[in-house]
């Protein structure tokens, strides 16, 4: 039938050790066409893998024009096997070319889907957009499917162990042996045989023909799968009829089978012709882009991904060098150094031995990633698997990120957001503009929406123009300026996502997750809401809830519950659910509670008037909040508490004292006595100026309109001696500056009468009026200090 | 039968270790009497070729029973650190067992322990009549572990003083035992290890020095994961303990227990169970060890102050008293935990209310 020679290499996604064998094995082979299962219409950019500027890991993108989030993503890692492979037929000049199905056809696939929403032949699908509430969300659902993307197909729903087999065969063969890492069985079990190079593929071959029988028999094989396959053989066959020598076919070990197995033309285009159209040429943009080690790994989502990326990377790098443990157990101790563990050279000799007789106890010829890391524990990190875990995510999962040529194709985010611009008729000008939103328009919320998320991006097209009171109206103003570098510092964000969306979702996410502080995660929070980045807003939430519980700082906490409080009623307004936010309030509003009372004790007066002024802020946003009455309360219970304790900070009794008084849970009379007890006179002047300041600041409005407080104040006020009340000056002026010019003529006008009122006991002495003028003459020189004056 | 209350590991599993023995084929390291992997096995549990039951010693993970055993095997220290609780000195007594078939040569460190108890103590009468000598020394387990090439368990390692705990450095370094009264030292045989066991939970204890520790691998035996696990430990110790205390075990027992495991695992692990919120961890260690004794104490009130029946009115006030161990601190924990988690749910309400009344 076909001309040339066919030869299939199964190979292990991301294996550096199918990649070692794939090499040599090309190289003894010398094919003239190299096949790789990848989409067979993005084969013209395979020849820039091989640039010089290229440094992996970078990844395949092909997105749908229309709709940059649909999108697909093949990521290659310096030791993949598909990577090597074609690099090494470009540098021997063979030809090469990817086999797999054309991404205009998957795409086409995740567009239909997207689109049929209650589609029932697709379990997965419909079940995640079912979820979904509106369209948007849709698509989102749909981007985190692009996300998962894989050399395997992702677009059914399969059984988890049938999902792990067809993903990763090899590793799912290593599991059953009881090896946590794929990696490490193909190392003990076909490397070390040594037997030739074509044996092990061989080898390798039967036993996934095996575990294909196998769930053949249960009728469990994927139908996206034999439909790639058909689309395989048909490609091989059209190469092998049209080569002239050797065809080397690299694909992933659970197709080798399938692709060797003898099936008619025929049969295989009638399987091909459930396939939806493909999308046009125009439809579909495909590029490069970098990509980096963490993503690599299995548990950034990425289906194909592997356990351990920088282990991987060790492996491929060092394999020649007998060293190559020992290495390893250098940068676990450098690590381990830089984060201020003492690590001694022979400890790390001790972990290299544990590590040995540690795979001896379990029958394994060499230490693997397992042994490494139990040695690694007992040995240099004292049993304590948290000193392991600190420097864990370092050490495996690294932070390297490729580089792409300057000549690669358009970037997908700023091609998206030309797409934006051009819909919302938001030209990018280089000259300062202002500009007014009405956010109840859906075009001046989608500009909104757009400018924030740039924002989160890093390129501050648009700011704010009035921050603060603008919030929670719905008008919004910017003002916007596009500079050039905005352009770049756009494409940087590549690494989190192809759309701006997705990628604004994604770096917020990532920031929030190791954000630590309540106050700027609840803002956060409130910024991903304001942005429409629901997936940044759980996360945020979320990492909320988590640190709400650990945080032991009761001002942390207090100071958390405004933003929050601001985010439920922003959720609310815009009738979004947020989840458990409503719960976390509640949460953190008894939390408080309990706080408070206890932090209240025994501060300095910066303390005091930091917790005075959380304080004042949770009490205005629980108020607004509308929690039940079990949670308010606690929360007027712990007031009071922190009321009637001698030991709290004065600063914070005195807000405290006002705040009750005006929610009536005291009552007139007991304000009085409190007044009167805070500002008697055995109570040091500073205290009771504490006092003072704290019921007053920012409410001394109140005296003109209660005579009660008035009274007890001018009592005090009136009883102070000289040089404190000279003293304190400062403090009255402050407190008192906050009334107008009418206020303070009203104040004194009120006090005034409130004098004229009293009724003195002193009889007067009518005897003694005529006296008085002298008495007047000799005060008046008194004042103006005439010592001659005597008696 | 003899009347000693409880036998060393060796004796009691004496036909374990003879069928793992003989079915043994391994490599042995010098002077062990199972190879590792037969170790291995012993501990885990598992049936040999000839069908014999191997029960397990242990009932969590391998891989840190595979890096103690394996770490015997290069001839370092081993040493197990975990809060009270966790099976330290269980696992050590049976690797000691099952390597050299002797688990007594034991030394049980406490702040009196001295270096005469480490090393070697004088016979005086002797060292009177005959002046120093050899035969005035009088060994310790630590000595004739190290003359016979057997194990010698250390106990509660940093119960001891720091000074005397670093006599153990050049035994562990160097393999002997220096006598300077005699210009001689002892030379450790092949087949000498020591498996010591610590705290790491304890305040007040002395601290392993830096060189110390170093000598030692370490491995972590972790509270149970799994909460049946735990649960399934706690019923089958109280009823052992309610048997010899003779306190009848009340029907409804099971259900309280799961309920204090619950408690207990929310706290311990610092989040609710169905992993929805995170909590706070009060200072102590609430180990499985001690949530028996909270039940043991609960039964032995309902026995003889109630009416047959455990309520949480029994166990509330011992479960306090278990989590609040430092006055302040913890029991804001308890509070905030008790309010945000426990007031929600009906089952527990009991527990809510009598909790908050002894709190």
């Amino acid at each position: 039938m076909s001309q040339a020679d066919v030869h299939y290499f199964g190979i292990r996604h991301h294996g550096p050790g199918s990649s070692k064998r794939l090499v040599a094995e090309l190289e003894a082979l010398q094919p003239s066409v190299v096949l790789i299962e990848g989409p067979s219409d993005c084969s013209e950019l395979l020849p820039l893998l091989a640039h010089h500027q290229m440094k992996p890991p970078v990844a395949l993108l092909a997105y749908a024009a229309e709709n940059s989030a649909v999108s697909l993503y093949y990521p290659f890692a310096e030791y993949s096997p598909e990577y090597q492979a074609c690099v090494w037929a470009i540098q021997n000049n063979a030809d090469v070319a990817f086999i797999d199905l054309p991404v205009s056809v998957q795409l086409a696939q995740m567009l239909q889907s997207a689109e049929s929403q209650s589609s029932e032949e697709d379990a997965h699908e419909s079940e995640s957009m079912t979820d979904a509430l509106d369209s948007e969300s849709a698509i989102e659902s749909e981007s985190q499917n692009a996300q998962v993307s894989s050399f395997s197909d992702r677009t059914e729903a399969v059984s988890s162990t049938q999902h792990d087999i067809r993903h990763d065969p090899i590793g799912a063969l290593a599991q059953l042996a009881g090896y946590e890492d794929g990696e490490g069985w193909w190392n003990d079990l076909i490397e070390q045989n040594r037997d030739d190079n074509a044996q092990i593929f061989e080898t390798v071959n039967s036993a996934m023909a095996a575990l294909r029988d196998h769930l053949a028999d249960r009728d469990e094989l994927s139908e996206q799968d034999l439909v790639r396959e058909a689309h395989m053989r048909i490609e091989i066959n059209k190469c092998a009829k049209a080569a002239i020598g050797n065809v080397a076919v690299v694909c992933g070990a659970w197709h080798a089978p399938a692709l060797k197995a003898q099936h008619t033309l025929k049969s295989d285009r009638e399987q091909l012709k459930q396939l939806p159209k493909k999308l046009t040429k125009q439809k579909i943009k495909s590029t490069w882009i970098p990509w980096t080690t963490p993503r690599l790994a299995t548990r950034s989502g990425y289906g194909a991904g592997v356990l351990a990326p920088m282990w991987y990377q060790h492996l491929w790098s060092e394999q020649n060098n007998h060293q190559f443990l020992e290495l390893w157990f250098a940068n676990i101790s450098v690590l381990l150094r830089e984060q201020g563990h003492v690590v001694s050279t022979a400890s790390v000799i001790e972990a290299v031995r544990l590590s040995q007789s540690l795979a001896i106890i379990r029958n394994r010829p060499a230490p693997g990633f397992e042994e490494v890391r139990e040695a690694a524990i007992a040995c240099l990190c004292f049993g304590e698997v948290l000193q392991w875990q600190q420097i864990e995510s370092a050490l495996l999962l690294g932070h390297g990120v490729g580089v792409i040529p300057d000549d690669a194709p358009m970037m997908p985010l700023l091609e998206d957001l030309q797409q934006q611009q051009k819909r919302l008729k938001l030209k990018p000008e280089a000259l300062e503009k202002e500009l007014s939103i009405d956010l109840r328009s859906e075009a001046g919320l989608a500009k909104s929406i757009l400018l924030h998320r740039l924002n989160v991006l890093g390129v501050p097209w648009g700011k704010i123009a009035d921050t603060g009171s603008s919030r929670g109206t719905f008008r919004e103003r910017w003002v916007i300026r596009w500079q050039p570098e905005y352009s770049v510092q756009l494409v940087e964000n590549l690494v989190y996502g192809t759309t701006i969306e997705q990628a604004a979702n994604d770096k917020l996410s990532e920031a929030l997750s190791v954000e630590k502080r309540l106050k700027i995660l609840a803002e956060t929070v409130q910024m991903s809401l304001e942005a429409h980045l629901n997936k940044a807003a759980d996360t945020g939430l979320k990492q909320l809830s988590d640190r709400a519980a650990q945080t032991s700082d009761a001002l942390e906490l207090i100071e958390s519950l405004a933003p929050l409080v601001n985010v439920q009623r922003y959720g609310t307004a815009r009738s979004m659910s947020l989840g458990h936010i409503h719960d976390l309030v509640r949460r953190l509003a008894i939390q408080s509670s309990l706080a408070i009372p206890y932090a209240c004790r025994n501060l300095n007066d910066e303390e005091a008037w930091h917790y005075r002024e959380a304080i004042a802020k949770a009490h205005q946003a629980l108020i607004l909040a509308e929690l039940d009455d079990s949670v308010m309360d606690e929360w007027w219970r712990a007031l009071k508490q922190t009321l009637d304790n001698p030991q709290s900070a004065l600063l914070v009794s005195g807000l405290i004292a006002r705040i009750l008084y005006r929610a009536e849970k005291i009552s007139e009379a007991q304000l009085t006595m409190l007044l009167q007890r805070s500002f008697s006179p055995a109570v040091a002047v500073g205290d009771s100026a504490r006092f003072f300041e704290g019921f007053f600041t920012d409410a001394i409005d109140q005296l003109l309109f209660d005579p009660v407080l008035r009274k007890a104040v001018e009592a005090w006020l009136i009883n102070i001696e000289e040089s404190a009340f000279i003293e304190f000056l400062p403090l009255f002026r402050r407190v008192f500056s906050a009334l107008d010019a009418h206020e303070r003529k009203r104040m004194i006008d009120a006090v005034m009468s409130g004098r004229s009122n009293v009724t003195t006991q002193v009889q007067l002495n009518k005897e003694m009026l005529e006296h008085w003028p002298r008495q007047l003459s000799r005060i008046g020189l008194l004042l103006q200090r005439d010592k001659t004056w005597t008696q | 039968m003899s009347n000693i209350v409880r036998q060393p590991a060796e004796v009691i599993y004496q036909a374990e270790l003879d069928a793992l023995k003989a079915e043994d084929t391994g490599t042995k390291p010098f002077n062990w009497s199972l190879s590792p992997k037969a170790v291995v096995k012993y501990m885990m549990g598992g049936v040999t070729a000839d069908g014999v039951e191997i029960s397990a010693k242990y009932i969590g993970k391998r891989r840190l029973i595979e890096t103690a055993v394996a770490t015997l095997a290069t001839d370092r220290a081993l040493l197990l650190l975990g809060v009270p609780g966790t099976a330290k000195s269980w696992v050590s007594e049976h690797l000691a067992a099952a390597i050299c078939g002797v688990s007594t040569q034991i030394i049980q460190c406490t702040a009196g322990t001295d270096e005469n108890q480490i090393r070697y103590g004088w016979n005086y009468a002797q060292l009177l009549a005959k002046g120093p000598s050899k035969e005035a020394l009088v060994p310790t387990p630590l000595y004739r572990a190290m003359e016979n090439g057997t194990l010698c368990r250390l106990e509660e390692l940093t119960r001891m003083g720091s000074d005397v705990q670093d006599t153990l450095i050049t035994v562990l370094s160097e393999n002997m035992l220096p006598v300077p009264e005699l210009n001689d030292a002892i030379y450790a045989q092949r087949g000498f290890n020591v498996i010591a066991t610590a705290n790491n939970r304890d305040k007040g204890v002395n601290e392993l020095s830096s060189a110390l520790k170093r000598r030692f691998n370490v491995v972590v035996l972790p509270l149970p994961d799994d909460i049946n696990e735990e649960v399934s430990i706690i019923v089958k110790r109280v009823a052992e303990m309610g048997s010899k205390l003779e306190l009848p075990l009340p029907q409804n027992a099971n259900e309280e227990i799961e309920k204090v495991v619950t408690i207990f695992r929310e706290l311990r692990g610092g989040e609710t169970l169905d992993g929805k919120m995170t909590l706070k961890s009060p200072t102590g260690n609430l180990s499985t060890a001690e949530a028996i004794a909270v039940m043991v104490g609960g039964l032995s009130q309902a026995n003889w102050f109630g009416e047959g029946a455990l309520t949480a009115e029994d166990i509330g006030s011992n479960l306090v008293g278990a989590i609040v161990k430092d006055p302040v601190q913890d029991k804001a924990v308890l509070e905030e935990y008790l309010e945000t988690v426990l007031k929600k749910r009906k089952a527990y309400s009991e527990y809510y209310h009598i909790m908050n009344e002894v709190l």
